[in-house]
C-alpha cells in the first residue's frame, strides 16, 4: 500500500507520566486529504511527530509505503511544514528554497527556475525573494514555508497549522494550493484549529483528543457548500402551506441547496456570507415568512462543542 | 557528508557578524607580532584552537534551539550526515582562514626581507588542519548536548573540572586522578604535533592512537546522541 498506516501507536513523556498518543490506529489512503483536530495538548502534533520520525513511539508502528518514516526513500518524497515555523534567517527567500531543493535530491539542473516558481506559485514576488528571511513578516515566512514543502511536487505532504498567521487572502491561496497538490495525488495530512479550512478541504478527519481518536468523520472535500442555516417560518407555514418544491425553488434562485424540511424548520446549504443573504432576500421574494434564520455549527464544531461525540472512542 | 550542507554551515558561520568579528580578531591578531618581528616565523601565529571554537560555538546546538533542525531533517539527511556535515565545515572554515593567516604571515615575512620558511609554512598549516578536525570534533559532541551555544559553556565547565581534579589529585598524591584529570583536559583540545616528520624523525604512535580514538569516539558519540534525540516540540511541551 502507497498510503499511510498507523497501528497501535502509543507515545509518552516524562518517562511514562504524560501518554500524549494512546494506542492510535489509522490508515490513510494514498491520495487522500485527511484532517487532524483537537483541543490544545490532544496529540495532534505529536501524531505528526510519530509520522514524520521525529519521535519514537512507545509501542506500535508508522508505516509509509511500506516503509519506516524516516526512510531516505521516503524523505526524499515528503514535504513538511512545521507549526512552529523557524527558518534559516540569515538566507534570502531563494536561497532558501534552493537550498531546501538541493536537499531534498531535486535535480540541479533548473534550480533556481524551480525556487522562482515556487515563490510564484504562494504570492510571493521576485523582489521578496530576494529579501533576507530576516525582513520576512509572520505571513510571508508561513507563505516561504509552504513553499519550502511544495518543493519537487511531494508524494506525502505533513502540514502542521498551515494557514496559521497568513491573511484571508493566503489562506484563499493555500486552499488553492492543496487542490494543487491533491490532483497531482499527494497524500496530505493537514493538522489545524481552523475547523472550516479542514471541513472545506479533507475527505477525512480524525478528532483527537486525550491521545485517542475520539471519532473519524467523512466529509466532502472542496464542498462549495459549506454553511448550513436553519430557517423557522411561523406555525403552518413552511412544508405546510408552503410547499418543499416553493422552498427548492427559492433556494436554486439563489445558488443554495434544500437540505431538509421538518415543519417549521427548514435546512439549506449555502457557500458564505453573501449565499445567505441571497437565499433570504429569494425566501422573501416567493412570499416565504421568515420568523428567525440561524447558522447550524459545522459538523466538526460539534465535535468540540459536544466534547468529543457520544459512544467514546472509534 | 552532505555537500549542500557542508556549503550551507560555511556561508551561514561566515555571515554572522558577530562571529566574523572574532574569527577576525582571532584570525589576524597574531599577526602584529609577526609585523614587529618577522624572525619569530609561523610560531607567532599560535595555533586556530580559539579560531575553530569561534566557528564551531553552536554549531548542532543552535539548530536544535531554534527548531530549524526539523525542518532539515524532513529532507532525505540522515542525523549522521548531518553531524558529519556540520564537522567537516567547520574544521574546513577553520582551516581556511589558517591557510590565509600563512600566506599573509608568508607575504609579511618576504617583504620584511625574511626567507619564509616554508617546511615550517607546511607544518604549521598540518598542524592546523589536524588541530582544527580534533577541536571540531569536541564542539559537535558538545554542542548535540547542549541547545544554543551551550557547548562553549560545557567546555568550559569540563575543562575547570579536570583542572580542580589535575590539582586534588596533585595535591592527594593521587596519581591516577592527576593523570585521569590530565587526559580529559587534553582531549578538549585534540591535537597532534606532526614536527618530528620535518626532522626525518617518527611522530608517536601513542599520541596518534590518542588523537584519533578521541576525533572517533567525539564523532561517534555525536552521532548517539543525535540518533537518540526527540526532534518534535511535541516532547519538550508535554
Amino acid at each position: 500500500m502507497d498510503g499511510i498506516r498507523i497501528e497501535s501507536l502509543t507515545k509518552t513523556y516524562r518517562a511514562g507520566q504524560v501518554r500524549a498518543l494512546d494506542g492510535v490506529s489509522l490508515e490513510i489512503a494514498p491520495g487522500e486529504v485527511f484532517g487532524i483536530i483537537g483541543p490544545n495538548g490532544a496529540g495532534k502534533t505529536t501524531l505528526l511527530g510519530c509520522l514524520l520520525g521525529f519521535l519514537r513511539p512507545d509501542s506500535g508502528r508508522v508505516s509509509i509505503a511500506g516503509r519506516e518514516p524516516d526512510d531516505l526513500a521516503i524523505r526524499a518524497v515528503t514535504g513538511y511544514l512545521p507549526e512552529r515555523l523557524t527558518l534559516d534567517r540569515w538566507m534570502t527567500g531563494l536561497d532558501f528554497l534552493a537550498y531546501h531543493h538541493a536537499l531534498a535530491r531535486l535535480p540541479a539542473t533548473g534550480r533556481a527556475a524551480e525556487a522562482q516558481a515556487a515563490l510564484a506559485r504562494v504570492g510571493l514576488d521576485p523582489d521578496a525573494g530576494r529579501r533576507s528571511i530576516r525582513r520576512y513578516s509572520r505571513g510571508m515566512l508561513q507563505r516561504l514555508g509552504l513553499a519550502q514543502a511544495l518543493l519537487g511536487r511531494p508524494r506525502y505532504l505533513f502540514l502542521d497549522e498551515p494557514a496559521s498567521g497568513v491573511d484571508p487572502a493566503g489562506v484563499v491561496l493555500f486552499r488553492r494550493l492543496l487542490d494543487y497538490v491533491r490532483a497531482g495525488g499527494t497524500t496530505v495530512v493537514l493538522s489545524s484549529h481552523q475547523l472550516d479550512q479542514v471541513e472545506r478541504v479533507c475527505g477525512r478527519v480524525a478528532f483527537v483528543k486525550q491521545g485517542r481518536i475520539e471519532a473519524l468523520e467523512t466529509l466532502h472535500a472542496g464542498a462549495t457548500l459549506a454553511r448550513v442555516l436553519r430557517v423557522r417560518g411561523p406555525a403552518g407555514t413552511i412544508g405546510e402551506a408552503v410547499p418543499r418544491a416553493a422552498l427548492e425553488q427559492a433556494a436554486q434562485r439563489a445558488g443554495a441547496e434544500l437540505r431538509e424540511v421538518s415543519p417549521p424548520l427548514a435546512r439549506f446549504a449555502v457557500p458564505d456570507d453573501a449565499g445567505a443573504v441571497r437565499l433570504v432576500q429569494a425566501l422573501v421574494a416567493a412570499g416565504v415568512p421568515v420568523a428567525e434564520v440561524a447558522p447550524e455549527e459545522g459538523r466538526l464544531e460539534r465535535l468540540f462543542l459536544e466534547d468529543g461525540p457520544p459512544g467514546g472512542p472509534a | 557528508m552532505n555537500l549542500t550542507l557542508v556549503l550551507a554551515t560555511l556561508r551561514q558561520r561566515f555571515t554572522s557578524p558577530l562571529r566574523l568579528f572574532i574569527v577576525l580578531l582571532f584570525g589576524w591578531m597574531p599577526m602584529l607580532p609577526l609585523l614587529l618581528a618577522p624572525r619569530t616565523g609561523f610560531a607567532a601565529l599560535g595555533d586556530c584552537y580559539f579560531l575553530a571554537l569561534a566557528l564551531a560555538a553552536g554549531m548542532i546546538g543552535q539548530d536544535l534551539s531554534s527548531g530549524t533542525l526539523q525542518l532539515l531533517l524532513a529532507r532525505p539527511v540522515t542525523r549522521a550526515q548531518y553531524v558529519f556535515s556540520r564537522w567537516g565545515a567547520v574544521a574546513a572554515g577553520t582551516f581556511l582562514i589558517t591557510v590565509l593567516q600563512t600566506l599573509v604571515a608568508a607575504l609579511i615575512m618576504a617583504l620584511r626581507g625574511v626567507p619564509v620558511p616554508w617546511g615550517e609554512a607546511a607544518l604549521f598549516l598540518a598542524n592546523g588542519a589536524l588541530l582544527a578536525l580534533g577541536t571540531a570534533s569536541v564542539m559537535a559532541l558538545l554542542s548535540s548536548l547542549a541547545a544554543g551555544i551551550g557547548d562553549l559553556g560545557l567546555l568550559f565547565l569540563v575543562f575547570i573540572s579536570a583542572q580542580v581534579l589535575e590539582k586534588v589529585g596533585m595535591f592527594k598524591s593521587w596519581d591516577w586522578l592527576a593523570r585521569g584529570a590530565g587526559e580529559l583536559s587534553g582531549a578538549l583540545k585534540p591535537e597532534l604535533d606532526l614536527a618530528p616528520l620535518l626532522h626525518g624523525g617518527p611522530v608517536a604512535w601513542f599520541a596518534v592512537v590518542s588523537y584519533l580514538s578521541t576525533v572517533t569516539l567525539c564523532l561517534g558519540l555525536a552521532v548517539v546522541v543525535m540518533n537518540r534525540r526527540e526532534l518534535s516540540y511535541a516532547s519538550s511541551g508535554n
